[in-house]
């Protein structure tokens, strides 16, 4: 293609016309890289009529000269007219430009063939028969990584008729002025800080998927910034970042919105946009994470679909190996092997497991969307912060437990199975045990929100309902995936181990993490309610495993143990009850593990930002196991502790271990509803999103790129 | 767990933060630098506590350098503010695979050929001091006063042009600066937009 291109312009530079022959840029001829041409839409020039002409650039490949405002850098194309008496040339009429960037900045113009459009009025005494000379010079800049200011004396000369035909340039006319932007659109825009939302309907029976936006003043808008777009109803916002120093005179935005790819593109269009500009609330975009706290695109509603979709099937995968979803799962595996020789066709146990786990998802999300939608503020971790599911879900891990070492059995049709069963669902070999254990593992797995799930969770929260339900679908079938395979595949199947002793003794150990994360919600719990609190789940624990120990033994055939059972039920029913009713503790009342961080609040934020500190924002929960690991990795190490007190950094703990509206709002600015976030505000405030993963090298990293800056200023 | 982590880490690269140009704007302080010159003498801001600074952005191979080298104004200027104590530091910010890139003896070679009269001339190929001071085309002009505090950022005067003509008629920020701070006034034109040719910095940070 670049060859081709470079061979049209040699050809195109043999058989040039006159006028394109007298350009003479400063350098001589061999830094020739853009050719320049007057040309006109008609044939001849109508005395009284106005004349439509264009200066015609034709860039060599990589070359582009610059649109009115050139962005970071570059120089407007100016036409210089010298006309007869009588003639008046007009303003250039701009086709809409590119964004071209170059490093870390970003040039508005043109690449390939362009033309500046510019109307000459016609005196209407001019006699018919005499042709007309049209002069101008052209002076422009070409810029490839080097740049050449290039100038041309421009002609035409036209007969002067009575009437004119469209010239054989008139396609290239119509579609110039096709990209010329349409009239304003209106727009209402608010500033806060440097950040611009501006508000906006497209075009009557046109929609608005992508766009990008040219300021059409000079030092007004960033021009390398992102810019993020967001559906709002049948309108749209639109995202800019504000040049600083923000001048007290911006008070108008105005530039050239073009959408879909531009006039010339399924549904594309540009128009200009001339919006008053008020200070005012602008809110986040939902994408607004990464550098700058107000740009950058990392894991928010700007990530695209097809990435939250990716991202939520890697996440499901990953959820296999989560400590309280594998034991169910491996279980299913053995359920599996046993029957491989008597159960039927293996495909209808995948697809049912699928079924089951692919519906809980959907369900789960709409659940969520329901809660939202009904104005609760909440997060994938929400039912952790509530003591009582803290404490149930104790209890069924333990329960689980006890069921895993052959304390009990299950048997189905019990009311609650299908919470519990998960040996007997899996060891049933009809399709209702696979959709079972499915629907099982998904419960099971809720508590643990993989640490990468943040970002499609984030992302599902912010879409249309249909959007969420899908990234929740996409979970389930990430999750499912291995099993549907190993049933599709039988062969596969083979490969697994026989059955025999193992499968029991690895039965019972599977009990082992089930405890663990028994020890792990009873530590969730002791953050959220004090030492009586986690004193009664422990006292409901010794009564479930009364009850459940007495079951046992009814199952074994003492049947009168079952009214033992039920006795054990009830006593655990009531030790339940007061933590069923009890209510979280207040944020604050908590005990903090580290010295040196202060509490969150906004308003302290605003107020340590304002003075110019580093504040390092933990934004972490007692339930988020990726937060205490991080914790103990990373911000606990010798070494980030040293460079947090010698660096100065203000150390702010946002704990959202229970329910925080305050939290949540902040978490929704960088386009997350969960935990971890880290977030780095540097000395003039600026926010600096850190992954939810950390390790000594990436905090000291950061830190690193603030403090080169900072430390060059102390020593001033 | 460690599997879990590699994972996470790899879908988590991809939001790993991109870097924007930070400026500090006029009224706040200008960053510390450290720097090499073209005789490979160490020079850092500091060095000048206590004097007007000026930074001017430069690249030889750039028609709005060659513009106000070529008409004697960025000369004249050096000159002026010389004797005036101001410290004027030229600073090249071009990277070394740039083809507009000089060597530290070519680049002295070319002030010396230009009759230029820097107080110094700094190489900052890698573009650490371009970037922190959010400099984005060549000529980008700064004012630093004898605090350390920025006072004008932006263009060197309001011509945008490649022509060494429109010198004589244009109104020059950076002496405007100079001559509001000098006489204790607020600078009345702290900010504008800087023209230029963009600069061509290293893309490795």
């Amino acid at each position: 293609m670049q060859l081709l291109s470079a061979l049209a312009f040699a050809l195109a530079a043999i058989v040039a016309t006159p006028a394109a022959a007298q350009s003479l840029p400063r350098f001589g001829a061999a830094e020739k890289h853009v050719d320049a041409e007057l040309i006109a839409a008609t044939d001849a020039i109508v005395p009284g009529q106005p004349l439509t002409v264009g200066l015609r650039l034709k860039h060599e490949n990589e070359w582009h000269t610059y649109w009115q405002v050139p962005g970071d850098s570059g120089l407007p194309t100016q036409i210089k007219w010298q006309l007869p008496a009588g003639f008046n040339a007009g303003a250039i009429d701009w086709p809409h430009p590119k964004r071209l960037p170059v490093g870390p900045l970003m040039n508005f113009g043109y690449e390939g063939e362009t033309l500046l459009l510019t109307t000459v009025q016609v005196p209407a005494d001019l006699p018919v028969g005499t042709p007309v000379t049209l002069n101008a010079k052209a002076l422009w800049l070409e810029c490839k990584d080097v740049c050449i200011p290039g100038e041309a004396q421009v002609k035409l000369t036209l007969p002067v008729k009575a009437q004119a035909a469209p010239s054989s340039s008139a396609g290239l006319f119509k579609a110039s002025q096709a990209r010329v932007p349409q009239a304003a659109l209106n727009a209402t825009a608010y500033i806060d800080a440097t950040r611009i939302r501006v508000a906006l309907s497209p075009p009557v029976g046109k929609t608005l998927d992508k766009f990008e936006f040219f300021p059409l003043e000079e030092g007004r808008i960033e021009p390398a910034a992102p810019q993020e777009l967001k559906r709002e109803g049948a309108q749209f916002a639109i995202y800019l970042t504000a040049a600083k120093p923000v001048g007290t005179d911006f008070k108008t935005l105005k530039g050239v919105i073009v959408a879909n790819g531009g006039p010339g593109y399924a549904n594309g269009w540009a128009n200009v946009v001339q919006a008053p500009l008020t200070a005012g609330a602008v809110g986040a975009a939902a994408g607004a994470t990464g550098a700058g706290g107000a740009s950058g695109s990392a894991g928010g509603s700007s990530m695209s679909l097809l990435a939250a979709l990716g991202t939520a099937l890697l996440g499901g995968l990953i959820l296999n190996l989560m400590p309280c979803v594998f034991p169910v799962l491996s279980l299913k595996l053995i359920g599996l092997a046993q029957h491989r020789t008597h159960s039927g066709p293996m495909a209808a146990h995948g697809i049912a497991f699928a079924v089951g786990v692919v519906l809980s998802f959907v369900l789960l999300a709409a659940l969520l969307i329901g809660l939202q939608q009904a104005g609760s503020a909440l997060g994938w971790g929400f039912q952790l912060q509530t003591p009582w599911v803290v404490a149930a879900l104790t209890v069924l891990f333990f329960g689980i437990g006890l069921n895993l070492l052959g304390v009990f059995e299950f048997t189905m049709g019990s009311g609650v199975a299908n919470l519990k069963a998960a040996d007997t669902l899996a060891q049933k070999s009809d399709w209702r045990g696979s959709f079972g254990t499915g629907v099982l593992a998904v419960i099971v797995a809720s508590p643990c929100t993989a640490p990468f799930m943040g970002a499609a969770l984030g992302y599902a929260i912010t879409q249309p309902a249909v959007i969420a339900l899908s990234v929740f679908a996409a979970l389930g079938v990430g999750m499912a995936a291995p099993y549907v395979l190993l049933t599709l595949f039988p062969s596969l199947l083979a490969k697994l181990p026989r059955p025999g002793r193992w499968m029991e003794l690895f039965k019972q150990f599977m009990a082992f993490p089930m405890f663990a994360t028994c020890v792990w919600l009873l530590w969730v719990l002791a953050q959220q309610v004090d030492a009586g609190g986690v004193a009664l789940a422990l006292g409901v624990l010794v009564a479930v495993s009364f009850a459940l120990w007495a079951l046992g033994l009814s199952q074994r055939g003492a049947r009168v143990f079952r009214w033992v059972a039920a006795a054990g039920g009830v006593l655990a029913a009531l030790t339940f009850a007061p933590i069923a009713t009890s209510e979280a503790l207040a944020p604050g009342t908590r005990a903090t593990a580290d010295t040196g961080w202060i509490d969150y609040s906004p308003e302290k934020l605003a107020q340590l930002r304002g003075e110019g500190k580093v504040v390092f924002v933990d934004f972490t929960a007692a339930w988020c196991v990726t937060c205490q690991l991080n914790k103990r990795v990373a911000l606990r190490a010798d070494s980030v502790k040293k460079r947090f007190t010698t660096d100065n950094v203000v150390l702010m703990r946002a704990d959202w271990t229970n329910r925080d509206e305050r939290i949540t709002q902040a978490l929704a600015q960088f386009g997350r509803n969960g935990v971890p976030l880290y977030v780095l505000y540097d000395r003039k405030g600026e926010a600096v999103v850190l992954p939810e993963l950390l390790t000594e090298g990436i905090v000291l990293a950061a830190l690193d790129k603030l403090t080169i800056n900072k430390l060059k200023e102390a020593s001033r | 767990m460690m599997l879990i982590r590699w994972c996470a880490a790899g879908v988590f690269a991809s939001s790993m933060v991109s870097e924007v140009i930070a400026a500090p704007t006029p009224g706040q302080p200008a960053p510390n630098f450290r720097a090499t010159d073209i005789a490979g003498k160490a020079v850092s801001l500091a060095d000048f506590k206590g004097k007007y600074v000026v930074l001017e952005w430069n690249n030889p191979g750039c028609p709005f350098v060659q513009k106000h080298y070529d008409s004697g104004n960025m000369q004249s200027l050096q000159k002026r503010y010389g004797a005036e104590n101001v410290a004027w530091l030229s600073i090249n910010s071009t990277t070394e695979s740039s083809s507009d890139y000089m060597p530290p003896a070519k680049l002295a070679a070319w002030f010396k050929q230009h009759n230029a009269a820097p107080a110094a001339v700094l190489m900052d190929a890698k573009g650490d001091v371009g970037r922190a001071f959010g400099a984005k085309v060549t000529p980008h002009m700064y004012v630093i006063d004898p605090n350390g505090t920025l006072v004008y950022a932006g263009a060197i005067d309001d011509k945008r042009s490649t022509n060494p003509a429109d010198v004589k008629s244009a109104t020059n920020y950076v002496a405007a600066a100079l001559t509001d701070a000098k006489s204790g006034k607020p600078v009345s034109k702290a900010n504008s937009s800087a023209y230029g040719c963009t600069i061509k910095y290293s893309s490795s940070l």
